[in-house]
């Protein structure tokens, strides 16, 4: 455990250089808050009361998305494809900490940084300037908290299982696309899933995509609560422990056929 | 050999030596239809869902979306390498342009030919067709030239836009920040039409960064929803010319770039 904040608390600094990034990033955010508020009042306020939520609560739900969503997504991915293609990896593989932790030791010390400079920030400016509103309750805000991490940890392995591949195929980048795309649509990041109809309402509701930023809004907005609430995290940590066998399994795969190439 | 006839040689070479990568550039078109695919899917189910974004009906806004990208598609499949230039000025490429004895900026846009983003165009063509189609327009020949005219002059918006932030890297060395920023902006007035936002986004897409020409603008004459009523009326009517006035800026702004340039020396 120690090792791993070790590592974590490396990446953390190495992070905390990129001045210039964190700008970029920054005013990026303040740009999307200001577009969604405006998107949802338009439409509230001709459809007051839609799918069940107030302007209020889908307002919040917009603006939190865009202060929390930069947590997800960290590096791993790119790194690992790096590190496969310059032969560097075989310098992690000596590394006193298993793989797969040294993977999520390294993206917690970035998702940790951005914590501290992108989403408080960003959750404070969305207070002060757009509308967006404090949880629906003591209950829901601790809740909201417990479902953001594990939201980010579902987040991390389908990331990580996305690195994985960097193993076989050595070029990423398109299968980066798809993944990036089809979590883009169906976590909850732009659209609440509530907004789905019919069949593609039952495949979001399925997919582990709804863990990662669906739920947390949801709970942090109350429009999930008590036995539905509870139901959700349940629905994480169901996916979260799928997803942590399958890259526990296929790391073993991997792992008896790396052969590095030069480094 | 003149501007025109070298622009074309140097993009056949860059066609010559991109063919030598082909399956980088079926997989590169396939994710760049299956990333439009997803954006129109998430304001497909939007718009449907509330049956309209203020007075826009689901097919207008995928016109609106499909406009936007097929003016960036010109952009996108003759010019965007434009963006590199920050990268020639730090590592000193941009002495190579100076030293042939051609036009610096004609090199610059004839260095790149990308062909991943015929996938635009392909879905600018397939969006516009289908949203002409389900609204069940009727142009005449006016309109149709129109349209034609709109296309061409988002493509050279964007273009004028972009070179003039690569640009400022002649003066402060980096650009790309700026140009992530303005992407922003870029994105927003792409999906939804800009009247649902307030008075200050909708100056800065129209008067700073003039991107809503792009698409809202003549959106609203092509699909006849110009309010004459409305003080800003014209403003649908004038992307050709915002078109025009952004390359004479564009002009004068790459002779001062070039007078004050001096190499990294590396």
């Amino acid at each position: 455990m120690k090792l791993f904040w070790a590592f974590a608390r490396q990446n953390f600094h190495a992070i905390a250089t990129y001045r210039f990034d964190f700008w970029l990033r920054a005013s990026s955010i303040v740009i999307l808050m200001y577009g969604i508020r405006w998107l949802w009042i338009t439409l509230y306020t001709e459809s007051p009361g839609a799918f069940g939520v107030s302007m209020q609560q889908m307002v919040t739900y917009g603006v939190l998305s865009m202060a929390i969503n930069n947590l997800f997504f960290t590096g791993p991915p790119y790194y690992m494809a790096h590190q496969v293609r310059t032969g560097a990896i075989d310098l992690d593989l000596l590394k006193p900490l298993d793989f797969h932790l040294h993977m999520l030791a390294r993206s917690t010390g970035e998702m940790l940084f951005r914590v501290l400079v992108l989403a408080l920030p960003g959750m404070l400016v969305g207070y002060f300037l757009f509308d967006l509103q404090l949880p629906a309750n003591a209950r829901s805000g601790f809740l909201f908290v417990v479902a953001l991490l594990l939201g980010y940890l579902v987040n991390f392995h389908l990331d990580y299982l996305l690195g994985l591949l960097a193993f076989v195929s050595i070029e990423i980048h398109s299968i980066d696309w798809v993944l990036h795309a089809t979590s883009r649509f169906f976590s909850g990041q732009f659209l609440p899933l509530w907004l789905f109809p019919g069949l593609l309402g039952t495949l979001a509701n399925l997919l582990p995509f709804r863990g990662t930023i669906f739920v947390p809004l949801s709970i942090y907005t109350g429009v999930l609560q008590g036995g539905a609430a509870a139901h959700a995290v349940w629905f994480q940590l169901f996916w979260l422990v799928t997803l942590f066998g399958i890259s526990r399994w296929l790391w073993g795969q991997i792992q008896v056929r790396i052969i590095s190439q030069g480094g | 050999m003149n501007g025109v006839q070298l622009y074309f040689r140097l993009i056949h070479i860059s066609l010559l030596s991109r063919m030598q990568y082909q399956a980088n550039f079926i997989v590169g078109i396939l994710g760049l239809l299956f990333w439009n695919v997803i954006n129109l899917g998430l304001i497909g189910v939007l718009v449907t869902q509330f049956t309209s974004l203020k007075d826009w009906t689901l097919w207008e806004v995928v016109f609106l979306y499909s406009l936007w990208i097929f003016g960036y598609s010109l952009y996108g499949v003759f010019f965007s390498h434009t963006s590199e230039l920050e990268n020639y000025l730090i590592e000193g490429t941009f002495d190579q342009f100076l030293l042939r004895p051609a036009s610096p900026l004609i090199q610059l846009l004839g260095r790149e030919f990308q062909l991943n983003e015929l996938a635009n165009v392909f879905i600018g063509l397939t969006g516009i067709s289908l949203a002409y189609t389900r609204l069940d327009l009727h142009w005449d020949g006016w309109k149709w030239g129109f349209f034609i005219a709109s296309v061409v002059s988002g493509g050279i918006i964007v273009l004028a836009i972009n070179l003039l932030i690569a640009c400022t890297g002649f003066w402060t060395g980096r650009s790309r920040g700026t140009s992530f920023i303005v992407s922003q902006f870029y994105y927003l007035v792409q999906q939804y039409p800009i009247d649902i936002f307030g008075m200050g986004f909708r100056l800065i897409v129209t008067g700073l960064l003039p991107v809503a020409f792009m698409n809202y603008y003549p959106a609203l004459f092509l699909l006849d929803k110009v309010n004459h009523a409305s003080p800003s009326w014209w403003l649908s009517y004038i992307s050709p010319l915002v078109a025009f006035l952004l390359v004479g800026i564009v002009s004068v702004v790459w002779q001062l770039a070039l007078i004050r340039y001096s190499s990294s020396g590396s």
